[in-house]
């Protein structure tokens, strides 16, 4: 490899020009001569069954060119097959991309409508006319599985879709031996990370093929559904630009690839569906809410022997995501810690609200906050610091590479220095100081004498320290951990590709095989490829954003699972590097020497070390430079090398070369369910308003180990990012519901997203260990801080609270439930 | 039943029969073509389709494309000069001020904004004008400092014209 400069620095944006001129290309930019709008009817009711729906006055409207029913849909299209996550159903369900016979959650699809302009389709679905027979409504955990509770689905006799167990180690022997066992009931409630750009689709039919343009992070997923639903042999999906992903945009999307898609052969237009943000609040899938019962057997010093967690999913109104939740815990089941007794029984719940789908972690912060509470916990019952009892269970540095008992292999890690650096940025003893003096002038206040003037509003200091791990690069073989029997092999390990070409002019442009939704790919891809071939990267580009017909993908091809920077770095290394064996191939036979010799720089073959020795260009030694090796490579046979092959491009698919061992589960159910750990510290320190319940979070501190990194202001990003999304979650964000099913929470506004006033500055130190089996030492940053986030905010939000001696079990910590939790 | 009008975006002398209920963000997407303001709630919470109209900071969904009649528009699009970003546009690229691009054009012309009313805003004042608008990808942190930077390179061209 030529010498490294543009790896490691922070190299100027590539995507921001256009994005910063109104440039970027989205779904809802694109238009076709005939093009027509779509406009979807949705249920308003969270459970009940579809009498009869009459479509006559709609299609009566002029502009309106089709419109489907439930009957049309099912009489066009077929079930999607159940995928990996539904592979543990009990009985096979057919689920079509709207609903048939019932509906299940509000906000379900029924009919869409095709007309010349969205507001005549808007006019349309108001004239469809729809029976229903109302069904009682399951909206909580609770509902769903009560004795004589209305199944959503009869075939499955309960609301109980899945439930399973997996179990490492000897955990009835550990808890045996343990000097205290810790019991907690924790919850994490439903939010999104609501992608400012909501579902997109455009469908374009011909005879030959049909081709869909959408904000998919996984097209694969539009690829198989258009398959399947359809029958269609022919089937390319393009993604262009992408407003935000977060895992929002992997799974219920399909549904509505499938019903443009339906519109699009019917009418024989093109057909572009938008959806809008509250059908994206209803419709668009959550994250799922989850209860834990979790025992923690743990020694008198703190240390933990073995855990016994109960997970309890309400997955919502479908069973294409049963499992999701659920499976992702196994990515981060052992955090950083070196316990190895363990067991997971999982539970998942099916209920009258939205289905869940992936986000930022999936079920991963769940995970993390299960741990990070518990620890808390049990400094708390064993009367410990709450730091020492995470330092005495942390994998230490000298154990690495690492194996959990359930088969991940964390490849490196520092995690007590992480700790370090976090309690030394944050300046611990200082705020435990403020805070002894805080809450004796709080004190004061609250038994009526007189404060300082300013301390009118009492407020206390709390502060939060947490650690967890960030999984990357998925293994597409983990699911098959709690299906074993499963028919449907969703394939493993991870496969992904790269195109990289040099032009006839000497540039370079670049193809990846997985879409973008904003994490700066073709900067980071092109900073690689500078320092592999020896180019500026003002001279590399992206070719095209994602296109099944061009983009060379595989089963990692997504934007999705913390994939980019294992699949998608290791396949534009790959091609990169062949190609410069080509390069050089071409070069020595130009220049007659031998290619040992040479030396790239600059998009220029030198031959030796002419370039340092003080020669500036080619006239002064001998040297070639790219584009004169370009012109050659496409145009002129007579100066190749016998045997050469015309062109200078690469496609390259990499897959990770340590995938084994354990890249298929044994017979315990050990997986290697992601394949980098990244880890990373994180402390916040909060301001609880005693009066109001208003949490502010005053300083937020992390230091991070992304292992090698690439672009660190691109790593910043997706830290300040992951973290600014955590704790809003934190703080209030999320999903509520009515007791009959109906969302409250239909605006962004409703919903509690976190603005610039209440998000914190949030501060980074970068504390990078190489990861040894990766193609430069990088680790994963994406889903990142949202991880952990949660849990330090919880942890902080209990330590102010601690004078009033409440424990905080369950998220959001709103204003009115942090309240609630003071005033008892 | 349409109505006619006329405008002047970016500069340039526009016009077009409008329904009544047609959004302003409609009419200038859908219409002329100018997709770099965005849609995200279509009800005044995020920010991303904020333009400017008669120099004043709008959000372009909540205005009907009959209001603007008339009146004096400036879209993303309208902001730099052939060739170079304006200020505020070089800072969110220099500061990675964004990741998607689908929020940034809002940004963009908020900040903008922010700096022709208030030149050197603090972190505070900026946090609290800019919580007008709503970035699910940044956590903010990157965006405030472009603004920052923006401050800086604003002042510093009005010092060397001075």
């Amino acid at each position: 490899m030529a010498d490294i400069t543009h790896i490691g620095s922070r190299a100027r944006s590539k995507e921001a020009p256009r994005h910063v001129s109104g440039r970027g290309q989205y779904v809802d930019d694109l238009s076709r001569p005939r093009m027509l709008h779509a406009c979807i009817l949705r249920s308003p009711y969270a459970h009940a069954r579809i009498i009869s729906v009459r479509a006559d006055a709609a299609m009566k409207l002029p502009g309106v060119r089709a419109v489907l029913t439930p009957a049309d849909i099912k009489a066009l299209s077929q079930p999607f097959k159940p995928g990996r996550y539904a592979a543990g159903l009990r009985v096979p369900i057919a689920e079509y991309a709207s609903a048939i016979e019932k509906v299940r959650y509000a906000g379900e699809p029924i009919a869409i409508v095709a007309a010349d302009t969205r507001a005549i389709a808007e006019d349309a679905i108001e004239l469809i006319d729809v029976d229903y027979e109302p069904l009682p409504a399951a909206a909580s955990i609770e509902d769903a599985v009560a004795d004589g509770a209305t199944p959503l689905y009869e075939e499955l006799g309960s609301n109980v879709g899945w439930q399973g167990k997996v179990s490492y180690g000897d955990v009835d022997a550990a808890f045996a031996r343990a000097d205290r066992i810790v019991r907690e009931s924790l919850k994490i409630h439903r939010y999104s990370s609501t992608p400012l750009e909501p579902f997109a689709c455009l469908a374009e039919h011909s005879p030959e093929r049909m081709t869909i343009t959408c904000n998919s992070q996984s097209p694969d997923v539009i690829y198989e559904a258009l398959s399947e639903a359809l029958g269609l042999d022919a089937v390319r999906v393009r993604v262009p630009d992408v407003g935000g992903g977060f895992g929002q945009k992997i799974h219920l999307i399909r549904k509505y690839a499938v019903l443009t898609a339906l519109l699009a052969v019917k009418t024989r237009r093109p057909v572009k569906w938008i959806e809008d943000r509250s059908e994206h609040m209803m419709a668009g899938g959550h994250s799922c809410e989850q209860e834990f019962d979790v025992e923690a057997a743990v020694k008198a010093d703190g240390e933990v022997i073995g855990m016994k967690i109960r997970d309890t999913d309400d997955v919502g109104g479908s069973v294409s995501t049963l499992t999701i939740h659920f499976t992702n815990k196994l990515n981060n089941l052992f955090n950083t810690y070196t316990v190895q007794h363990l067991t997971l029984e999982g539970r998942s719940v099916l209920t009258n609200k939205c289905p869940v789908v992936p986000n930022r972690g999936i079920g991963k912060p769940g995970m993390c906050f299960v741990w990070e509470r518990m620890m808390d916990r049990i400094a708390q019952e064993l009367g410990l610091d709450a730091i020492a009892v995470r330092r005495r269970n942390l994998i230490p540095p000298s154990a690495f590479p690492y194996t959990t008992p359930n088969g991940n292999i964390y490849g490196s890690g520092e995690y007590d220095t992480l700790l370090d650096k976090a309690l030394k940025n944050v300046d611990y003893d200082g705020v435990r100081q403020r805070q002894a003096t805080q809450r004796g002038l709080v004190a004061r206040t609250l038994s009526g004498s007189r404060g300082e003037p300013d301390k009118a509003r009492p407020t206390l200091l709390g502060i939060g320290v947490v650690i967890g791990v960030e999984p990357g690069g998925r293994n597409a073989a983990r699911d098959m951990a709690i299906f074993p029997k499963s028919k449907q092999m969703p394939g493993a390990g991870g496969v992904e590709g790269a195109t990289v070409k040099i032009e006839k002019n000497g540039s370079v442009v670049f193809t990846l095989g997985s879409p973008s939704c904003g994490q700066s790919h073709e900067t980071t891809a092109a900073q690689i490829i500078a320092d592999v071939l020896g180019v500026s990267p003002d001279r590399i580009s992206l070719a095209t954003t994602y296109d099944s017909a061009l983009s060379p993908w595989g089963v990692s091809s997504s934007n999705s699972g913390n994939n980019f920077h294992l699949y998608d770095v290791g396949a534009v290394h790959g091609a990169a590097t062949r190609l410069r064996e080509k390069l050089l191939t071409l070069a020595a036979h130009v220049l007659k020497e031998d290619m040992g010799r040479l030396t790239i720089e600059d998009g220029m073959v030198y031959v030796g070390r002419l370039r340092e020795a003080g020669a500036k260009s080619a006239a002064s030694g001998p040297a070639v430079s790219f584009a004169e090796l370009g012109k050659i490579a496409y145009s002129n046979q007579a100066q190749m090398p016998p045997g050469f092959e015309g062109g200078l491009q690469v496609t390259y698919f990499h897959s990770h070369p340590h995938a084994d061992p354990l890249m298929l589960p044994d017979s315990e159910g050990r997986v290697r369910a992601q394949y980098t750990f990244s880890s990373a510290a994180h402390a916040a320190v909060v301001e609880v308003d005693v009066e109001t319940g208003r949490v502010r979070v005053v300083r937020y501190v992390i230091v991070s180990d992304n292992g090698t990194l690439i672009n660190p202001a691109v790593v910043d990003g997706q830290i300040y990012g992951s973290a600014a999304h955590g704790i809003s979650v934190a703080l209030g964000e999320g999903f509520v519901y009515g007791s009959d099913g109906q969302l409250l929470t239909l605006t962004l506004l409703d919903y509690g997203k976190s603005t610039t006033l209440e998000t914190p500055h949030i501060e980074i130190e970068h504390h990078p260990v190489p990861d040894p089996f990766t193609t430069l030492g990088q680790k994963a940053a994406g889903e990142g801080a949202a991880i952990p986030s949660p849990a330090a905010i919880a942890s902080a939000v209990e330590d102010a609270l601690s004078p009033f001696g409440v424990k905080v079990r369950d998220l959001p910590l709103s204003p009115e439930r942090v309240w609630r939790l003071i005033n008892g | 039943m349409t109505r006619a009008i006329a405008l002047t975006v970016n500069g340039e002398q526009c016009g077009g029969d409008v329904e009544p209920r047609t959004l302003l963000v409609h009419f200038l997407r859908d219409q002329l073509g100018l997709t770099g303001t965005h849609v995200g709630c279509v009800v005044g919470e995020c920010g991303a389709c904020s333009i400017l109209v008669d120099g004043a900071l709008v959000k372009s969904c909540l205005m009907l494309a009959v209001q603007a009649d008339g009146c004096a528009v400036t879209t993303i699009e309208g902001l730099s000069t052939p060739g170079a970003l304006h200020p505020v546009q070089e800072a969110f690229v220099n500061r990675f001020g964004l990741q998607c691009g689908f929020c940034t054009p809002g940004f963009v012309m908020a900040s903008h904004a922010l700096l022709m009313r208030n030149p050197n805003p603090t972190e505070e004042e900026i946090r609290r004008d800019l919580s007008s608008n709503l970035c699910m990808c940044t956590g903010y942190v990157q965006i405030v400092e472009a603004v920052k930077e923006a401050a800086v390179t604003l002042e510093q061209w009005r010092t060397s014209r001075t």
